[in-house]
């Protein structure tokens, strides 16, 4: 055995420098750390996360109307915190479970109707009044027992994009049964007939894919007072259907939905059923294979809705300044560019599209029709629940796609497991 | 003789490709041209003129901050988790004391936690600790977490050192931490080579904690940043490949660099007398 130090010459200087770097920086790191809400100029520090922050393109415009704030105000700064997507909602609550977090975030509705739930953000009937502002009908979901939580920083609505290049006569399908029969002929050469999420990992977004069909089909998952439907004839319609495309050979299976939207951009996927947010990326991104929008091809109008809200962090120390900041959001002009950045969305006011805008994307006027058909993606009545809910409802789906297991069957069983494991919690 | 041999050498050239596959294909899929990245046909071979995809990562994503960050989190952790466990581990394996067993077995008890689980409650203690945002909040969380498992390597390495050797030293009338400095130390390198990798490592992938206690941008980690690309309507596939790829390199170079000791300490004990 050599000696120690001889044996570990080439480590032990980099051990002793790493050592020394790491608590010098780790020192100074301190140092940086924001114990205060104050930043280095003396402004009150205001934190807003947003998974639009990481998105390529959307985020640095975001990040830029956020700045504009900042210029506006000579007391306030607006800090960006991007995470990331995939654990946006995990890190947000394992944060306020530790009594921090940002102060303003941007949710999706289940997490914010769960953070209500949990006392974990802020009413705010003083900061933003109802007369104020000419909110859109989504702004009904911004109130929990009477009491305002947030406003709607963006909802968007679901209609069908395609690359008129792949279809056959290079127009959309009308019925369900042209869909499919179009898809099948489209999926050739390596190219695909239509995408959507069939796996647990994305748990999320199969919900929302699901949930077109269901209501294409004209089913619900609950009734308003929160009675649950999930197996009612219309949902298991919806439920068949997406098992029909499922085994049309007509998608790419296993595909989580950013490579899929990142094929149809490319010019490998046909149609689409997707949300404006969505839709303005494959128009940005797919300069080469421009597409056009249809309305869902299903039986009823009625399709899913995304709706995030904005909301204050209760554990805000600086709610004051958080809450300027969202009265500046409201306003017309900041309302205007929010909704021009976010693309194909609306975001908490009315705002009228320039035509500009409709010049530059015509297909936003499909999206913009499809409003009044717009329903939130959550069953009614038991929002607070639709984590639990997601949960068993996608096992179940699951299990007709690549179990075997009738439609109707697996939906008896969700009907069965939501009642007993999930609503008969207090 | 020789037709062994060739054998030899052609199942170690199967095990290397398969091994380093995954880093070829994140190389290949970072330079590959859009057009042609879902082609039914995969491409198989780089594309060089894909090569600014490598260049942009550094010039337009905060790469390189985010290397230098994970690289004081891994070393930091390295360096506090042998301090740390050299002279537990020297006393669970030498010294008689009551509650020796549940000490050794209480160590192993933070592994049996999942970070998810004592990421709130640290996140509350760091905020009062002013440790939020702050790498060396990150490098002490690790070295929770690495501790224990480098404190039983490292047990089971001085286990192995013959007693009379310290016996020696003793009668020289060197003291007991002399001893496990000047003698025992020396004598488990290979065994330290290989219980740095593992801190290293933990120290360089870790998500959970550098994900919910940095939310300042400066400060991200290399896998926290990496998972910024995965946005929730689209990823842009090069660029998570092209930072992927680079950052696999700082944790293989490591490995590269103490492996001879790393296999001397695998190999120690393993034949005696």
């Amino acid at each position: 055995m050599k000696p120690f130090l001889s044996a570990i010459t080439g480590i032990t200087p980099l051990l002793a420098g790493g050592l020394a770097a790491a608590l010098a920086l780790g020192t100074a790191s301190v140092a940086l750390a924001q114990s205060s809400d104050k930043s280095a100029s003396g402004k009150t520090v205001v934190t807003f996360a947003a998974s639009h922050f990481a998105e390529v393109g959307r985020g640095d415009r975001l990040k830029a109307w956020v700045e504009k704030f900042n210029q506006s105000q000579p007391d306030i700064e607006v800090k960006p915190v991007t995470i990331p997507f995939s654990s946006f909602a995990t890190t947000i609550f394992t944060q306020m479970g530790g009594n921090g977090g940002p102060d303003v975030i941007r949710f999706d509705l289940p997490e914010f109707y769960a953070a209500v739930a949990a006392k974990s953000v802020l009413p705010i009937d003083d900061i933003v009044k109802d007369g104020a502002h000419t909110f859109t009908a989504a702004d009904q979901y911004m109130k929990v027992e009477g009491k305002r939580y947030g406003f709607a920083f963006d909802t968007a609505n679901y209609a069908m994009v395609y690359n008129a290049a792949l279809l056959p006569n290079g127009t959309p399908p009308k019925t369900f049964e042209e869909f499919v029969k179009l898809g099948k002929e489209a999926t050739k050469d390596g190219n695909y007939g239509f995408a959507f999420r069939a796996t647990m990992a994305e748990r999320g977004g199969v919900w929302y894919d699901l949930t077109n069909f269901v209501y294409g089909f004209g089913g619900r998952w609950s009734k308003p007072d929160g009675t649950p439907t999930f197996n009612s004839p219309e949902v298991v319609a919806g439920v068949a259907a997406y098992k029909t495309v499922y085994d049309a050979g007509m998608i790419p299976k296993g595909t989580d939905a950013a490579t899929y939207r990142r094929m149809f951009w490319e010019g490998k996927v046909a149609m689409e059923i997707d949300n404006g947010g969505v839709a303005t990326i494959l128009t940005s991104q797919g300069k080469a294979h421009p597409i056009a929008a249809a309305p869902s091809p299903f039986p009823h109008k009625e399709q899913g809705m995304i709706l995030a809200p904005v909301t204050i962090n209760a554990n805000t120390k600086v709610k004051d300044a958080a809450g300027k900041f969202l009265q500046w959001a409201l306003q017309p002009q900041q309302q205007q560019e929010l909704q021009t950045l976010l693309g194909a969305a609306n975001v908490a006011t009315t705002v009228e599209r320039t035509p500009e805008e409709l010049q530059a994307m015509p297909w936003l006027k499909v999206y913009d029709a499809q409003t009044p058909n717009s329903v939130p993606a959550l069953p009614q009545g038991l929002e607070t629940k639709a984590p639990e809910i997601q949960q068993i409802i996608v096992q179940q789906l699951l299990k007709v796609l690549q179990g075997g297991v009738a439609p109707q069957t697996a939906m008896d069983e969700a009907q069965r497991l939501i009642t007993a494991r999930v609503l008969a919690q207090k | 003789m020789k037709h062994n041999s060739t054998a030899r050498t052609l199942a170690v050239l199967v095990l290397l490709g398969v091994a380093a596959f995954p880093l070829y294909w994140m190389l290949v899929t970072s330079l590959t041209p859009s057009e042609r990245l879902f082609d039914a046909t995969p491409n198989l071979l780089p594309t060089l003129s894909q090569i600014g995809t490598y260049a942009a990562a550094f010039t337009e994503t905060s790469l390189r901050q985010w290397l230098v960050n994970s690289l004081i989190v891994a070393v930091g952790t390295t360096v506090l988790s042998i301090l740390l466990s050299v002279l537990p581990a020297y006393a669970l394996s030498r010294l008689t004391f009551n509650g020796k067993l549940l000490l050794g077995f209480a160590l192993f008890m933070t592994q049996m936690l999942p970070e998810a689980m004592l990421v709130v409650p640290l996140y509350d203690i760091f905020t009062k600790l002013s440790l939020l945002n702050t790498l060396l909040g990150l490098i002490l969380a690790n070295t929770a977490f690495t501790v224990p498992v480098v404190t039983w390597i490292l047990k089971g390495a001085i286990d192995g050192v013959p007693s009379e050797i310290e016996e020696a030293a003793r009668v020289d009338g060197c003291s007991r931490l002399g001893i496990v400095l000047a003698v025992v130390v020396p004598l488990i390198a290979p065994t330290l080579a290989a219980a740095a990798v593992i801190a290293f490592f933990h120290g360089w992938n870790e998500y959970v904690f550098a994900q919910t206690f940095i939310s300042d941008d400066a400060l991200r980690t290399a896998s926290v940043g990496l998972a910024s690309f995965v946005g929730e309507l689209s990823t842009p596939v090069h660029t998570v490949m092209a930072v992927g790829f680079i950052y696999t390199l700082p944790a293989v170079v490591f490995y590269l660099f103490v492996q001879r000791y790393v296999v001397a300490g695998m190999t120690t004990g393993g034949v005696k007398g």
